[in-house]
């Protein structure tokens, strides 16, 4: 069995703000929390909480306004080149075809044509997207793109995928099946995951651990460690009891 | 699908109806007073006649295709321009507050009324109409070119960051071709701006081109050639158009080849 | 308590650095403005250029306000060329938009006038405004009647085209909920069709506002013996690059103004698109 024992990142004291005319915003409030090697980690907030902003400072797509990160023990900001991140909006060019899309990281890393088409071509087999690699995104169904979406995040080979509501804008039925597919992925080519998400049942079927967050501005309220067996089971009084006791603790959005 | 086709043949009957009756309507007009307008028949002889005879020392395709000329060179210029300055403008802040003022300042003035200057400083000839087109053709592109590369998406530029791109190469692979069909809407304002402002140099001091054509009409009290030249303004001005739809559907495949 | 102090830290930094950016560009646009203006002077003070061609933004500016009152050396004051430019636009304008718009409407809703009307439209549309000046100065002379006539048509067939366009875009899921509630086909037309239509309308007229007004500078510099075109026209006659430019900041900036002005109604006219 795999190590989760070993710390991957740790983030201390996360705070972020935002400006505005009107009254500067707090979105992200005084946030600290250890991600495992190899774990798969929820953050579950509701609606417009600032989980998004949060998985953004992760990134290095934004600064927090206060507070630092360490990636194996080390302090870092910005980009950091051992994170991929799978976005909200599937966040393809519509430019470029499927495979061209899945080279982009490596493109942009100067690999060679040759190697970076073996890659992509690799994780386009993983993610289930055979015979689809001259498709343009627009061509593509929501779960197809989102699987081009992961599948370029895998193939820059990151120590930790960064998932921000991957499923978000997939119908129910999708979604099911999508959640099923990202855990037999990760279950093929084990990474560290950060899954941001605002469906209760989503997190509880996917977590390792599940951070809790409250809504705005978005402070850890809570962690669980949902102990059910893998595959889980979303009729299982277990699961039930366990999605329950979470959503009572949910703050409401709006 | 049989629907369909009645329909078409519905609007095309139409079609047919509303332009016989307009050419109807129009001959009996002139009937009375054939200087005043000439009837649709003189139109398309004087037609026939311009084609055979060249008008001022220029054949009629000659007029038209000095006029295309300057059209073309002006566009180009405004597009060497236009685009980079675009780039420039909607890319970092501190170049668009530093030149957003001052290109404030003139858009406002229509390239029409650059006309009396431009010909006080550099005279007549050939220069200072592409000049004064370029005037006209700029706006749009740059225009267009800015509010394309602000309108990148901004999750796009996110993709860009997260792998450590360099500006050059987020310019090139992602907000280029982002832009890309805004600039083309640009592209295609510019040339129909461009073709009225052509005109407009050519009607106020020129010896050739679809504008000297019709202001040359005026002067010889000639209505019919005034008509054919207006026709041919429109003909041509269509066909640019034509043109330009058909090259963007090459340049931009993912927009439209999809279906 | 201490975690209150915190808060208000996070904020602040934002805060500051935000408006720090806000002064920076400030001072940034400021500079290009000066930078602008203090090249024009200076080229024309140092005598490189010479000053028949270009005058300096500061004789630019002593011209303007003599020429508020002094009808030398073309024969009326900036007003007076105003007023006359000014008062055609708006006659042509507003003509074309009383017969156009309706016309559009008519066409965007009974598909028989459609089909007799559009094609005679789509045939006008490629020929520019400014292609109408020597055929409407030979009919109507060299008065006011060509002028306001050009900016008809120039306004016009924009007009028609895009009530057409607006109109045939109401969507039909919209007139549906409409009858079902049991509306009249008037009562449809008035309440869902129309105000569908208005975002097109607006854009259109801006955009054939703004030919139109150029359309006109270029008939009053051919035929005129009043208004702004005339002006920058008479200036060249009269080698007065102050008074040419004078006249293209005139013109520029009530058309700018006129512009405002219809966005201003635009906003009064469809609050639900602009109102945040």
């Amino acid at each position: 069995m795999e190590d989760k024992s070993r710390v991957k990142m740790s983030l201390r004291n996360i705070s972020k703000s935002y400006y505005s005319r009107k009254e500067t915003q707090e979105a992200v409030r005084d946030v600290s929390f250890d991600v495992m090697e190899n774990e798969f980690l929820v953050l579950l907030g509701p609606g417009q909480c600032g989980k998004t902003v949060l998985l953004n400072i992760i990134a290095g797509l934004e600064e927090p306004t206060t507070g630092k990160m360490l990636y194996e023990g080390k302090e870092f900001t910005g980009v950091n080149d051992g994170f991929g991140l799978v976005f909200q909006k599937t966040a393809l060019m519509d430019w470029k075809t499927v495979i061209e899309n899945v080279e982009f990281g490596l493109k942009i890393k100067h690999t060679d044509k040759q190697k970076r088409r073996e890659i992509a071509e690799k994780y386009i087999d993983l993610v289930g997207l055979k015979g689809f690699e001259n498709s343009y995104p627009r061509q593509l169904s929501g779960g197809m793109k989102q699987r081009t979406g992961i599948a370029r995040a895998y193939s820059t080979n990151p120590g930790v995928l960064l998932m921000d509501e991957p499923f978000g804008a997939l119908d129910a039925q999708t979604r099911y099946m999508m959640e099923n597919e990202i855990l037999r992925i990760w279950n093929e080519d084990k990474r560290t995951i950060v899954f941001v998400t605002n469906n209760i049942e989503e997190a509880v079927t996917l977590g390792d651990r599940i951070i809790l967050l409250s809504s705005c501005p978005a402070e850890v309220k809570q962690i669980y460690v949902p102990n059910l067996p893998r595959p889980r089971d979303n009729m299982s009084p277990e699961f039930l009891a366990f999605r329950e006791m979470i959503e009572k603790n949910t703050d409401m959005a709006l | 699908m049989k629907q369909k086709q009645k329909e078409m043949l519905v609007t095309v009957a139409f079609t047919l109806l509303s332009l016989s009756l307009f050419l109807l309507l129009w001959s009996i007009l002139s009937i009375n007073n054939p200087d005043f307008l000439p009837s649709p028949l003189t139109c398309i002889k004087k037609f026939q006649a311009m084609l055979g005879r060249p008008i001022s020392k220029v054949s009629l395709g000659g007029h038209i295709l000095a006029s295309l000329k300057r059209v073309l060179l002006a566009v180009l210029c405004a597009t060497i321009i236009g685009i980079p300055l675009g780039l420039a403008m909607g890319w970092s802040k501190k170049i668009n507050a530093f030149v957003s003022p001052i290109f404030e300042f003139l858009r406002p003035i229509p390239p029409i009324a650059w006309i009396p200057l431009v010909i006080l400083w550099f005279g007549v000839g050939e220069f200072s109409k592409v000049f004064l087109v370029t005037l006209g053709a700029y706006v749009p592109i740059l225009m267009n070119t800015i509010t394309g590369v602000k309108m990148v998406p901004p999750v796009l530029l996110n993709v860009g960051k997260i792998y450590k791109a360099s500006s050059v190469q987020i310019l090139k692979e992602i907000v280029l071709p982002a832009a890309l069909p805004a600039i083309f809407a640009g592209l295609k304002t510019a040339v129909s701006c461009g073709w009225m402002v052509v005109l407009a140099a050519e009607m106020m001091a020129s010896k050739s081109g679809v504008g000297f054509l019709i202001t040359r009409g005026m002067e010889a009290y000639d209505v019919a050639m005034i008509i054919v030249g207006m026709c041919i303004i429109g003909v041509v001005g269509y066909l640019i158009s034509i043109c330009l739809s058909f090259l963007e559907r090459r340049l931009c495949p993912w927009k439209t080849n999809l279906e | 308590m201490a975690e209150e102090i915190k808060k208000l830290s996070s904020i602040e930094v934002e805060n500051r650095n935000k408006k720090k950016e806000f002064r920076n560009l400030f001072f940034i646009a400021l500079a290009g403005l000066v930078c602008f203006f203090g090249i024009w002077e200076l080229i024309v003070r140092l005598g490189l250029i010479e000053l028949r061609y270009l005058n300096p933004p500061s004789m630019v500016v002593s011209t303007f306000f003599r020429k508020l009152v002094d009808p030398t050396p073309e024969g009326s004051t900036i007003p007076q060329h105003f007023w006359a430019s000014f008062r055609l636009a708006l006659c042509g304008f507003i003509i074309a938009v009383i017969i156009g718009i309706p016309l559009g409407w008519i066409m965007g809703y009974y598909k028989t006038a459609n089909r007799l009307i559009r094609p005679l439209f789509e045939i006008m549309r490629p020929i520019p405004p400014i292609a109408w000046i020597p055929i409407s100065i030979l009919w109507l002379g060299i008065g006011y009647k060509a002028k306001a006539f050009i900016i008809f048509v120039s306004a016009f067939v924009p007009c028609v085209i895009n009530a057409y366009t607006g109109m045939t875009m109401t969507s039909q899921t919209l007139i549906d909920v409409s009858k079902t509630c049991g509306a009249s086909k008037w009562q449809v037309f008035k309440t869902v069709c129309i105000p569908s239509s208005l975002p097109m309308v607006f854009t259109s007229l801006k955009i054939s506002l703004g030919n139109a007004w150029s359309a006109l500078v270029a008939a009053e510099m051919l035929a005129a013996t009043r208004g702004l075109g005339y002006m920058i026209q008479q200036g060249r006659n009269f080698v007065r690059s102050d008074i040419i430019i004078c006249g293209m900041l005139v013109i520029g900036i009530s058309g700018a103004l006129m512009s405002a002005g219809l966005s201003f109604i635009e906003k009064k006219a469809t609050p639900w698109r602009t109102q945040k």
